[in-house]
């Protein structure tokens, strides 16, 4: 199953024109600003744009010219739109009722969902008495439930606390990582983009400015947007602790010095991510002194300008990325070859553990 | 604590009050309690009431059902004339009822514009029936449940129903069960207003239906009669009248007078 999408509309004086097309089992992410366009291109897969021009091909079939309701997507909407008058079961079971179904089969079917996905939610409760991560799992569960070929995720964490967000996010991986089909992710937050999707498309002002795995645009982000948020260093590994307060983060090609996370019993943890912003690593010609934790030596692959800014892309262990300003990499010398030193303190990283039941691929 | 009240305000307001107050009272004080069931039955009291409440159900059923589908073409439809559309359909509000009847009566009366090709090809007379009264109180009471769904369609959240659609409802299941739900409180109030404005109706009835014991002779009707040959008997039969709209009123608490 592929979905293939090319996309022109006209909405509230903004054009939004993307291209873009999501594999089989493939998780692309669409990546922008607000207002950037992500829900007008989410509408218009959806048909509910009657002024889009659209063309839209699931194995090259054409199914932009189906009304909404006969398109095989499954969305869970941006705050999760789920019916105040419905209870959390009727939510799940409506677009199986919807499409002709019994009640009965329905329901079974709508409780299977959340037995899977909102575990411990009273099916007969009012969307209305619940969390946002609660209400996010009740619109993923409904989203599944007409059993679609499409899955797109509509900013899936952002209407929920930080301290429900990492139980959310390892079950958002499984369910795209287990739905049989292309796979959206519409969102704004770079790490949940990066972290999730397999690719990603970067949706500016209406137009795309950038498509590509993580590793592409990191290594090589075409606009300002792009290099802020997407050009992050991103980790992965186990952590292990150091001392008091400190771990240490052993990732495939290197070790650092990383604060402990909150809430995180002290011992070994698994699958462990961390990112740190490019600005945050310091570079110098000599070996630097001071409080920084982390001090790395490496030889400079690239440097490229943007702007006033240049990214310099280091082979260290960990390989990093930093971000300086033009002035300086001309003051320092720098320039591809150059053996320089990198340092960075332990607070400057953010880790995300994932809490929730370990993976079973 | 409580706000200080410049007293000229509270002066007009208890003028308000006891100018509405007033009349009621007087009705009860004035009542002929020592022969209230005599003069319940000589007024035909319970044949008007029942008809009353007949005719004002069925009034404000019919206003429901094709009220709530123009409160929704007037709330979601773009066509030209939208807004002279809604206008006309305000229109009885401001209309003395009289003149509704009076249309009615050109209109659907034996002579009328419609009214001669329903009577001489359908056999199907209106004036003097029930059925008239119910189509003139219709006439008049519908625009309450026009407006109110309307207000409640144009609140609500298209996202629900645009997520109904792209969830595999027709348009017609996300009416019934996404749509319609959603604004069941405001349809409610606005049949609520229907049917006791239809309980009172008078001009157009009277006008287009006429004064006919237990055809077309709702209590307005009955009042207005009883009040030329049996005064007391008016008024026993104005203070059923009110007792139904203040036991409406303690039904329903704020939810009438709390409406947007």
């Amino acid at each position: 199953m592929v979905l293939e999408a090319e996309i022109e509309v006209r909405r509230g004086g903004m054009t939004v024109a993307a291209t873009f097309a999501a594999g089989d089992r493939e998780t692309l992410a669409i990546l922008g600003p607000n207002g950037a366009g992500k829900t007008t291109i989410v509408e218009t897969i959806a048909g509910l744009v009657p002024t889009a021009d659209a063309r839209i091909l699931l194995n090259d079939e054409p199914i932009h010219d189906l009304p909404p309701e006969r398109r095989p997507i499954g969305i869970a909407f941006q705050d999760g739109v789920l019916f105040p008058h419905l209870s959390v079961l009727e939510n799940v079971a409506f677009p199986v009722r919807a499409r002709g179904a019994r009640t009965r089969a329905a329901r079974t079917h709508g409780l299977e969902l959340l037995d899977r996905l909102a575990p411990g939610i009273d099916p007969g409760a009012k969307p209305g008495t619940l969390s946002g991560g609660e209400r996010q799992r009740v619109a993923l569960a409904r989203a599944l439930a007409g059993t679609p070929r499409v899955l797109i995720l509509d900013e899936p964490l952002s209407a929920v606390d930080v301290s429900a967000r990492a139980d959310l996010r390892a079950l958002l991986r499984r369910t795209l990582r287990d739905f049989d089909g292309p796979r959206l992710l519409v969102t704004h937050d770079p790490i949940e983009a990066m972290t999730l999707a397999d690719r990603l498309v970067i949706l500016e002002d209406g137009r795309v400015s950038q498509t590509g795995t993580p590793q592409d645009i990191r290594e090589a982000p075409r606009t300002r947007y792009a290099a802020d948020l997407v050009g992050m260093n991103l980790f992965a590994g186990r952590l292990t602790p150091l001392e008091a307060g400190a771990g240490e983060l052993q990732t495939a090609d290197g070790v650092m010095t990383v604060p402990w996370p909150e809430g995180i019993p002290v011992g070994p943890v698994d699958d462990v991510l961390a990112t740190l912003r490019p600005a945050d690593v310091a570079l110098h010609t000599a070996r630097p002194e001071g409080s920084a934790r982390n001090v790395l030596q490496g030889v400079v692959e690239e440097v490229a300008v943007v702007g006033d800014r240049a990214r310099v892309r280091l082979a260290s262990s960990p390989r990093l990325v930093a971000e300086i300003t033009s002035g300086s990499a001309a003051r320092m010398a720098i320039g591809a070859g150059t053996m320089v030193w990198a340092s960075f303190k332990a607070v400057e990283i953010h880790l995300m553990v994932e809490r929730g039941p370990t993976d079973t691929l | 604590m409580r706000a200080r009240l410049p007293v000229a305000i509270v002066a007009l307001a208890c003028i308000g009050a006891a100018f509405v107050l007033l009349p009621v009272v007087a009705l009860f004080v004035r009542a002929p309690w020592s022969r209230l069931g005599e003069a319940l039955s000589g007024v035909g009291a319970s044949t008007a009431l029942r008809l009353s409440i007949e005719v004002s159900l069925a009034a404000t059923a019919i206003s429901v059902l094709v009220g709530v589908p123009l409160a929704w073409v007037l709330a979601r439809g773009e066509f030209p004339g939208r807004n002279l559309l809604r206008a006309v359909v305000v229109l009885p509000i401001l209309l003395p009822p009289v003149v509704g009847g009076v249309g009615l009566l050109v209109a659907l009366g034996r002579s009328g514009l419609v009214g001669r090709w329903l009577h001489d090809v359908l056999g199907i007379q209106l004036t003097f029936t029930t059925a008239g009264a119910v189509l003139a109180t219709t006439f008049v009471s519908m625009p309450l449940v026009v407006l109110a769904t309307e207000a409640g369609l144009r609140g609500l959240d298209r996202r629900y129903e645009r997520a109904a659609a792209a969830m595999g409802g027709s348009p017609w299941y996300v009416f019934r069960r996404v749509t319609l739900p959603m604004v069941a409180p405001q349809l409610a109030a606005g049949a609520v207003l229907t049917w006791a404005r239809a309980l009172g109706e008078f001009g157009a009835t009277i006008t287009f239906a006429g004064n006919l014991a237990g055809r077309t002779q709702t209590m307005p009707l009955a009042v207005y009669e009883a009040r030329q040959v049996d005064p007391g008997g008016a008024i026993v039969l104005s203070l059923i009248l009110v007792v139904i709209s203040v036991a409406v009123l303690v039904t329903l608490g704020g939810r009438l007078t709390g409406l947007r």
